[in-house]
Formats: structure tokens, sequence, C-alpha cells
């Protein structure tokens, strides 16, 4: 036994020792010449030796995903550093299967930025090639050369293009706006949802007539959006539609209708009051929570803690909106009887 | 009596070259992974990603029990992360000591009533507190249930559709949630979960103070070897599981996830002694007996520095807990091993932390018992056995040597000079460091066997004050 165990022990050896110190001297060598390139500050310098060595790789047609994965690496550095070689080589890696790649050679695009590089990420993001959020990411960061480009999008079959040319389109106030109007009536939720939340950055009556009507809509991501929307556009005008969603079946749609009165502040108070003595708990404790948060309850516990109307929000709300209010309150009175002295 | 002694030997010496072959393998995997991501990640633009308005939301969920040391730094470094929308989430889990009081202090927090989902039954909530001074910091005081239960209160009050549930005692880098959402932006439909590497210290503050390039490795030689074992468990094989499709546990100091995946699957489990590992397991088996498409990725960034016990007793008390938990979840799910219905999780995963986990400790015992005994009977040649051991060390320092290279090419982190001290280190962990794990193991396996789930929470290290 003593023999075969040393043989196999030896051969182990052989390989692990040599192993550990190749190993130990790539991690010390590899460390030592990037450090020194870093004091040099040429790690993302492009020398003319390496820009070859970099063309030559993203010419190649590695099989492996690692080699495929050093070819973007090589033409995100020479896009980076706008190499007139890049634009040509992109074009192959864009067709790539693996969608990752092609959202990283999308990224190299977005690096380029000029005309040619819009056209063919508008393109991409018509055919689906890579992510669409990454496209959109990218086109919206040329903002705003892209933007006449979107509107024609928004009649296209396909419901994914409309969705992210209706989204984009939220960066360029002044385009499209019937068409955006048009769209709150698509037949895809997803469609809807997009032109509702674009809508919700413009202003005017027919843009608030758009969203308002949205409030209803049978999917509730729509609502969502149709609640914060119009609550930008419209105001307080809108409250008391919006006071509706206070008792939706989905949380999103009462949290999102929350936000809208809560970006109303005060003037949202008159319309929150009768939601009080709603018979829905969720709208009851939902007007409650926003009088809370836009300061009115504290108000209301520091100048007049005995009032009936106090005492009302507090049912509405619950003994925990009550402590939390009292304690908040308590925690003030102090440094205002201070500021008075 | 020797001849039978001869072959208990063999078959532990066996285990082990078979453990180690499959560590190899996995290497050889794991480099591959590593030189993908780092391509990938060199065509990465983190600062548009930080910009756009299409960077998905996350809910940074902090369980916090007893860590009334730890507490500031974490939240202070979740709350300078670089990322477009996100809230930070902090669930006092009824600690005995000033965690509350200190995160009252320090971040001017009100109480305030908040009308939460509770999709998750929980322990009682008693109060829910904002931040004046941070609008997207939330702090929920809620009776003591555990890191999971602390946890399902946090997913409750979460507002957004990805998660990220973080430990109290870690330090994160200002992009780690870019790095950590980079790869869920792009295909959200079908990355369900993602966890990243994370590093060891015994103060993290102090060593995430340290820009990248200069940070320094903890002088002690328990948290040296302890910063080793982390790179070996992220680099060697967590990297090659994420590729091999079946990453078994996202780490519970950083682990992301979509929402609405775990609402299916019921959220964090109690049952368990710790819950990242087991939850990883429950999606596994979700979606692969459902037949789903999903990924679970394990990716190389170093996202953040985590404490580490800085005494034997507290590392071992940490160690037999994961070896609990290892015990308990691989256990449970015994149904999936090599069954192919569950792909790569089954025929591959599971039985390798069966063989490699799981059985280690049996091994071990077997080990410790009978090379002793081989030697004093002569079954053994005192020169054999000194052989033996120089190759199983250098095996474990070129494995080593591999997680450091890989590391060090995906992250240029640390000083020159640490990295030098690691590599030196590494062919003594042998005798210097596994002898803990091993007995740590052992007790874990037996308190697995009589049943015991309590945590048995390693007491913080104590740290420099702040300035």
């Amino acid at each position: 036994m003593d023999a075969l165990v040393l043989r196999v022990a030896i051969l182990v050896l052989a390989l692990a020792l040599p192993a550990w110190i190749a190993l130990s001297l790539a991690v010390v060598l590899g460390r030592l010449r990037y450090d020194r390139r870093l004091r040099e500050a040429r790690v993302d310098e492009l020398r003319p030796r390496e820009a070859a060595r970099l063309i030559r790789r993203a010419r190649g047609r590695p099989r492996t995903e690692w080699g495929r994965w050093r070819r973007v690496a090589a033409l995100t550095r020479l896009a980076r550093a706008h190499d007139l070689a890049a634009p040509s080589l992109l074009h192959p890696v864009l067709a790539d299967p693996d969608p990752r790649i092609a959202t990283a050679a999308i990224r190299s695009l977005g690096d380029l930025g000029d005309e040619w590089a819009i056209e063919i990420l508008v393109a991409a993001l018509r055919s689906g090639s890579a992510p669409r959020s990454r496209i959109a990411a990218e086109l919206e960061r040329l903002a705003p050369a892209p933007g006449l480009r979107f509107a024609p999008l928004l009649r296209d079959a396909d419901p994914a293009v409309r969705f992210w040319a209706a989204t984009l389109l939220g960066s360029y106030p002044e385009l499209a706006q019937e068409n955006l109007i048009a769209l709150t009536w698509d037949r895809d939720p997803n469609v809807r949802a997009a032109a509702v939340e674009t809508l919700g950055t413009r202003s005017g009556d027919a843009v608030g007539a758009a969203t308002l009507a949205r409030l209803d809509d049978p999917a509730w991501f729509v609502r969502v959006h149709a609640a914060r929307a119009v609550g930008h556009v419209l105001g307080v005008a809108a409250a008391p539609s919006i006071s509706r969603l206070l008792a939706d079946e989905q949380w999103w749609v009462r949290s999102a209708a929350k936000d809208a009165f809560r970006g109303m502040g005060s003037d949202a108070v008159p319309v929150l009051l009768p939601v009080l003595m709603d018979a829905d708990p969720f709208a009851r404790n939902g007007a409650a929570e926003v009088l809370q948060d836009i300061g009115f309850v504290d108000a209301l516990a520091l100048e007049q803690p005995d009032s009936p109307l106090l005492e009302r929000i507090y049912e509405a709300g619950g003994e925990g909106l009550r402590d939390a209010a009292e304690h908040r309150a308590e925690a003030r009175r102090p440094s205002r009887a201070a500021r008075a002295a | 009596m020797t001849e039978v002694l001869g072959i208990v030997v063999l078959v532990c010496l066996g285990y082990l070259l078979v453990t180690n072959l499959v560590y190899v393998v996995l290497v050889a995997i794991a480099a591959i992974e590593n030189g993908v991501r780092r391509n990938e990640t060199s065509s990465e633009d983190y600062g548009m990603l930080a910009s756009s308005r299409f960077t998905i939301p996350v809910s940074v969920v902090v369980a916090a029990y007893d860590e009334e040391t730890a507490i500031e730094s974490t939240v202070r470094s979740l709350l300078a992360l670089d990322y477009p929308e996100y809230e930070v989430i902090v669930v006092n889990d009824g600690s005995n000591d000033a965690t509350l009081a200190r995160l009252r202090d320090l971040f001017e927090l009100e109480p305030y009533e908040m009308f939460v989902r509770r999709v998750f039954a929980t322990e009682e909530v008693c109060a829910i507190y904002r931040s004046a001074e941070h609008p997207n910091l939330v702090v929920v005081d809620k009776a003591n249930g555990g890191k999971a239960d602390a946890l399902n209160a946090g997913l409750n009050v979460a507002r957004f559709r990805y998660v990220c549930g973080v430990d109290a005692d870690t330090v994160f880098d200002r992009d780690a949630l870019l790095k950590g959402m980079r790869l869920v932006v792009q295909d959200p439909a079908r990355v369900i979960g993602v966890t990243s590497h994370l590093t060891i210290a015994r103060d993290p503050e102090q060593a995430m103070a340290a820009p990248p390039g200069k940070r320094p490795i903890d002088g002690s030689p328990l948290l040296a070897y302890q910063h080793l074992d982390y790179l070996r468990a992220f680099f060697n094989n967590r990297l090659a599981w994420s590729k091999l499709g079946f990453m078994l546990c996202s780490v519970g100091a950083f682990q992301i996830w979509r929402r609405d995946v775990l609402e299916e699957v019921g959220g964090y489990s109690r049952e368990f002694t710790c819950e990242d590992i087991e939850l990883t397991f429950r999606v596994h088996e979700r979606f692969l007996r459902e037949g789903r498409d999903y990924e679970i990725l394990c990716l190389p960034d170093n996202v953040g520095t985590t404490e580490g016990p800085d005494t034997a007793r507290k590392l071992v008390s940490q160690r037999e807990r994961w070896q609990r938990v290892i015990d308990e979840t691989v256990w449970h799910y015994r149904g999936m091993w090599f069954r192919p219905r569950y792909k790569s999780v089954g025929l591959v995963g599971a039985p390798f932390y069966l063989l490699t986990e799981v059985l280690a400790p049996a091994f071990e015992v077997l080990a410790l018992v009978s090379l002793p005994l081989a030697l004093v009977l002569g079954v053994f040649d005192l020169a054999v056995f000194g052989v033996m051991l120089l190759a199983i060390a250098f095996t474990n320092a070129a494995l080593t040597a591999c997680a450091i290279l890989l590391d060090d090419l995906q992250s240029r982190t640390y000083r020159k000079r640490d990295l030098a001290r690691l590599l030196l280190l590494a062919p003594f962990d042998l005798v210097l460091y596994r002898p803990l794990i091993v007995w740590a193991r052992l007790k874990g396996s037996w308190r697995f066997l009589r049943g015991d789930k309590a945590w048995h929470k390693f007491e913080r290290n104590a740290r420099e004050a702040p300035a």
C-alpha cells in the first residue's frame, strides 16, 4: 500500500507544487505590470501598437464564449477611443446570437453616438436583437438627436416597439402628443401604460382628459401610471377622481394614488377629509396616511390636539397612526417652546 | 486489522483525491467564467446605468439583531450607494442592545404609520420609522423572530420589484447595487437572483476606507485564512456553479431577488438555521419542477466587506452554524438528488454538496482516527505520510493561488504585499486553519443530527471608536 500511496502522492505533489509556484508568480508579476501601467497612467490609453492588436482581435471570428467576449472588450476599447475602425467592426457583433454580446455591442454604439450609431440603435429597438431596455438607455443617453425617429415607431405593429417609443418620448415634451393620446387606447396594456406615463410629463386639457380616462383601465399597472400622471397634469383638480383609487383592490394602485396626493401637498386636504368616513378601510387608512405624510396631522397635533378632526383621522388611521403622531408631537413641543423663548 | 485499516485509509485518500479532482475541474470552469465576466465588465458603462431611468429600482433590506457596533457603517454605506432609485429598509429584529436607539439618533428617525402589504406573516411590528434626513431610509422595529422573519418583515414594507437582502455587519462599495443589477437590467425575465463576491475583515469600515488597489487584508492569520476561504468559495466554486446553472447559495450578506419570486415561494423560511442557502434551493426546486427558464447568478465583482470572527471560538461558532444549515438543506431537498428533472442542480449541484460538505465531516473523522493508527501500526511509513501531507497542502495551495489570481484579475483591490502574504500562507492552511474548520464541521453535523436549530450568533468584534 505504501508504494501505491507514495506514487500517487508524488504525482500529485509534482503537479501541485509547480502549479502553486506558477500561479503565485502570475499573481505577483501580473500585479506589478498592472501597477506600473497605472503609475504611468496608461491603463486606458490606446497606443498605436495596442490599437492594432485590438483591431486584429476585433476582426477575428472566435468560436468560444471567452473569445467572443475578448472581441467585444476589444471593440469597446476601440469605440471608447473613437477609433475609426470601430463602426465597421461592430456590425457583425450586433448580430451575435448571444444577446449579452449583442448588448455589449449596443453599449459601444452609445459610445460612438453618431448618426450611423443612432440609426442602428433604432433598428435594433425595432428588431429586438438585444434587450430593448439597454437599447433605450443608450438612445436616451444620446438625446436629443434621436427624438424625431421615435414618432414613426408609435405606429409599429409590434407592441414592444410602440411601448419603448412611447417611453422614450418622455424626454421630448414637444413631440408626438396626438399620437401618444391615441395610444392611451391601444389594445396592449403595456403600451397604454407607457403612453400615460409619458403624458404625465406634459400639460394641457387634452392630455389631462386622456390620462383621467385611464384611471378606470382594466389593467392595474395602467391605473398606477394614470394616478401619478393625472396628479402631475391636473393637480388638485383630479383629486376627487384619484381618491377612488385609494380603495383599489391592488396595493400598487393604492400606493400610486397616495403618491399623487402627497405630490399635491396641503391642497389635497379638502378632498381627503371626506374619505376618512369612506366605507372602505383601505380608502380610510390611505387618506389618514397621506394626511400624516403631508404634515397635516402633525400641525393639528401641535396646534389643536383636542380637535375632533384629529380624532377622526386617528380613528381612520388606527392606533399606530395615533401613537406615532403623538410621539412626534411630543418630540417637537420642547423645541417649539425653546424657539418661542 | 491492519488490512481493514489500510482499506479505510485508502477510502479516505480516495475521497480526498476525488474531491480535489472535482475542485480542479470547477476551477477550470470558474477561470473561463471569470474571463468572460471580466471582459463583460470592461464593456459595461456604469455611469450610464447609474443615471438611466431604465435601471430597475431596488429595495435593500437589512436584518439587524444586536448590531449596535456595526449598524452605523452598514447603513451609511448603503445610503451612499450610487444607484438611481432605491430604498433602505432596516429591520430591527427585537435587539437587546442599543441598535434602535443608535439608528434613531444617527438618522433622525421619527415614527410614522405605514399601511404596508402583509404578504408574509411575521412577528408583531412595533413601529415604523422614517428618517428626516434621508427620505429613502425606513426602519422597522419588530419583536424578535430571527433573521428570516426580519427579512420577511422588510419585504412587506418594500416598495420595489427587486429586493436586495444584506447583512447588518457588512460595508458596501458605492457601486455594489450597480454591479449586482447590471445583468438583471439586461434580462429581468430570466435573471431572478444574483449574488456577488464579498470579502472579510475584522473591521469592515476600516478596510473599506482605503481606495481599491491599496486596500489592506487583515494582519491576523485567522482573518487572512478566512479571506482565503471566501476567495475559494466565490472564485473556485460559486463562479463555476453559476456557469453550470446550479448556483446553490445566494449569500445572505448580499442577495438580490425578484420580489414576485419570493412571494411565489413564500419568502424566507424560519424552519431552518439560516435562510440564504435554503431559499436558493427552494427557488431552484420550484422553477425546475415547473420547467421554467431562469438564472441565478454569482458575479465575481467585489461588492463589500463583511465582518469576520476574530477569535477561533467565534469562528467555530459561525462555521458550525453554516455546516448545520447545509446539512439541513441538503437533507430537506434530498428529493432533488440525482433526478434528471432537476437538471444540473439535481445531477451535479446537490450531489456536489453532499460529497464535499455533508459527507466531509464523516471522512474527516475517519481520517483523523485511521491515519495516526495506521502510522502507529506500521501500515504507513512516516516518510510516505509526510509526502502525502505535502501533496495535500500544495494541492490546496495551488487551488488557493488560483482563487487569488482570479480575484486580482477581476478587481485589483488589494496591496501587493498582502497578496504575497496570502500566497505564502496558502500551503500552511492545512495545519493552521483547516483543523478549526474540521472541528466546526463536526460540531455542526453533530448538532444537525440532534436537531438543534439555534442561531448561536458570534459576538461582534470590538471596533475602533469613530473619530
